[in-house]
């Protein structure tokens, strides 16, 4: 399973690449300027970054066109979440409390994401905007000051994370990466 | 989960630099897991063809610069010890500005090394420069967290090629390379401790009389959190330390006004740097520090806080 991580610029793109390594993925971490016809590729982690969604969307590079193109699934982490929705007519905005470091997600639904997950956990995180609404999309977990947490698109292999996953504190995060890794199998 | 296998990367790490290293080298040695783990792997490689370089900055922790000397004789390395300490603090006189400070550090740095590979005639530097310092250090969309000094302070056009094998890896890996490779325990298990040293553990501008003010608290602070989990009362952090604050308060020491700095204590809970949780540590053990070392350090330092924030919202580090 070929899965290329997508570098937005995030403090922790090398460590979805470390999750993704241990996991067995054959993967590497590739510019967000690398053309889509030029991606060789089973599917993408488009992960998190410095840009800020309300004001810096010319720096996520193809994300879009991969987003909108890629044939496979695609897991947007952070920044890459966020434009996601913004790729589908959602709305974005800065979050009147960012959530920096320890957080609790409640899930809504299990979906393939959180599929033999609790219901309640400790994530990860370290953010300035949200995603506020997403049409298209379903929610999948949400915080107290983060209504869209994860979803997931309604027919394609889409899925959209505000927290980190790839990053130790989080609870179950390899667990999490796994349940994409299974989606991609399908 | 596959993981990482330390003793395949350990051979293929070897190959690597006997096929790319061909002349002599020099090793930017701190005495710590990371660089110690590239002095025994480019040691493997290329033997006598390699000097390991310590710099004595002035900013090293108690008795540090002894130890790297014991370990040098026993792990059986061609070593060099550099005294820069004056070099070092001049440097940073008047300096407040953290990035500043570690870009000053990174600097002469590179300028002693340079100095020593014309002498030892080495035309590579090998550094123990692993993930998060390059991550930290930023470059193109990457945010500039923090200049970390073995990526930050390089100059521009270097005349020294850089071998660096453990740039993909994290700490949690490399202690186990480390041990793959039969470096001592206390040296795989040891924390980390940064470039610049002390200089970045006293928030704002150096002196001489902070830095032994930080040194002597730091090794209370380490020796007591040390017994604490030696006797089983705690975990111990993945990395524990005391940072100095210029900030001044009001103390009373034997019926007399005292009015000193503020030392912070600072652990973590990690696996690799690059998220962390403030550790637990006791009330019975905090207060144990506490008093040690604002009897020991007498009138310089009034006030001893604990530090509750996580990484994010803060580094581990103060600078």
């Amino acid at each position: 399973m070929r899965v290329l991580v997508v570098d937005n610029g995030g403090q922790w793109t090398h460590r979805e690449y470390r999750v993704l390594k241990y996991l067995g993925c054959d993967t590497e971490i590739i510019s967000n300027t690398v053309p889509l016809e030029k991606i060789n590729a089973d599917a993408l982690v488009l992960s998190g970054g410095a840009p800020r969604i309300i004001s810096e969307v010319e720096k996520l590079g193809y994300c879009k066109n991969y987003i909108e193109n890629f044939n496979g699934p695609i897991m947007g982490i952070c920044v890459g979440h966020q434009l996601m929705a913004l790729c589908f007519g959602g709305s974005v905005a800065a979050a009147d409390t960012p959530e920096y470091g320890k957080a609790e997600i409640i899930v809504d639904k299990e979906d393939d994401l959180f599929r033999g997950l609790p219901k309640k956990f400790t994530v990860w995180e370290s953010h300035n905007d949200i995603v506020k609404a997403c049409p298209n999309f379903e929610i999948l977990a949400h915080s107290i000051n983060c209504p869209i947490q994860a979803m997931k698109h309604k027919r394609r292999p889409l899925y959209g994370v505000q927290f980190h996953p790839e990053v130790e504190n989080t609870e179950y995060g390899y667990e999490i990466f796994e349940n994409f890794l299974k989606v991609c199998k399908r | 989960m596959l993981g990482f296998d330390p003793k395949i990367f350990v051979q293929d790490a070897i190959e690597k630099i006997k096929t790319d290293v061909k002349g002599k080298v020099i090793l930017a040695w701190s005495g710590g897991v990371d660089s110690t783990t590239v002095a025994a792997l480019v040691n493997k490689a290329v033997g006598s063809r390699l000097l390991c370089v310590f710099v004595d900055t002035g900013f090293m922790r108690k008795n540090e610069t002894e130890q790297m000397q014991e370990l040098g004789k026993e792990l059986k390395l061609n070593m060099k010890i550099v005294d820069a300490k004056e070099k070092f603090l001049s440097a940073l006189k008047g300096v407040r500005d953290p990035e500043e400070k570690r870009k000053i550090c990174g600097e002469l740095f590179i300028k002693i090394f340079e100095k020593v590979a014309e002498d030892f005639g080495a035309e590579y530097l090998a550094q123990g420069t692993i993930a998060p310092d390059w991550i930290e250090s930023g470059g193109g969309i990457r945010n500039r967290i923090k200049a970390h000094h073995n990526v930050g302070g390089l100059p521009e056009k270097m005349g020294l090629k850089l071998v660096e094998p453990l740039r993909d890896l994290y700490k949690d890996e490399v202690r186990n390379v480390g041990k793959a490779l039969n470096i001592p325990k206390k040296i795989y298990t040891k924390q980390p401790f940064p470039g610049p040293g002390l200089a970045i553990r006293i928030v704002g501008e150096v002196t001489e009389e902070k830095v032994d003010i930080i040194r002597e608290a730091s090794f209370i602070l380490e020796k007591e959190i040390e017994a604490a989990a030696e006797k089983g009362k705690i975990e111990i952090p993945w990395q524990y330390f005391a940072v100095l604050l210029p900030t001044k308060s009001v103390g009373v020491h034997g019926d007399v006004r005292a009015y000193g700095y503020t030392i912070v204590i600072r652990a973590v809970d990690s696996i690799d740097g690059m998220s962390a949780a403030y550790s637990k540590i006791s009330h019975e053990i905090l207060q144990k520090i506490s008093t040690r070392i604002t009897n020991v350090l007498k009138d310089k330092v009034t006030r001893v806080v604990y530090d509750i924030t996580n990484k994010p919202p803060a580094t581990i580090e103060f600078e």
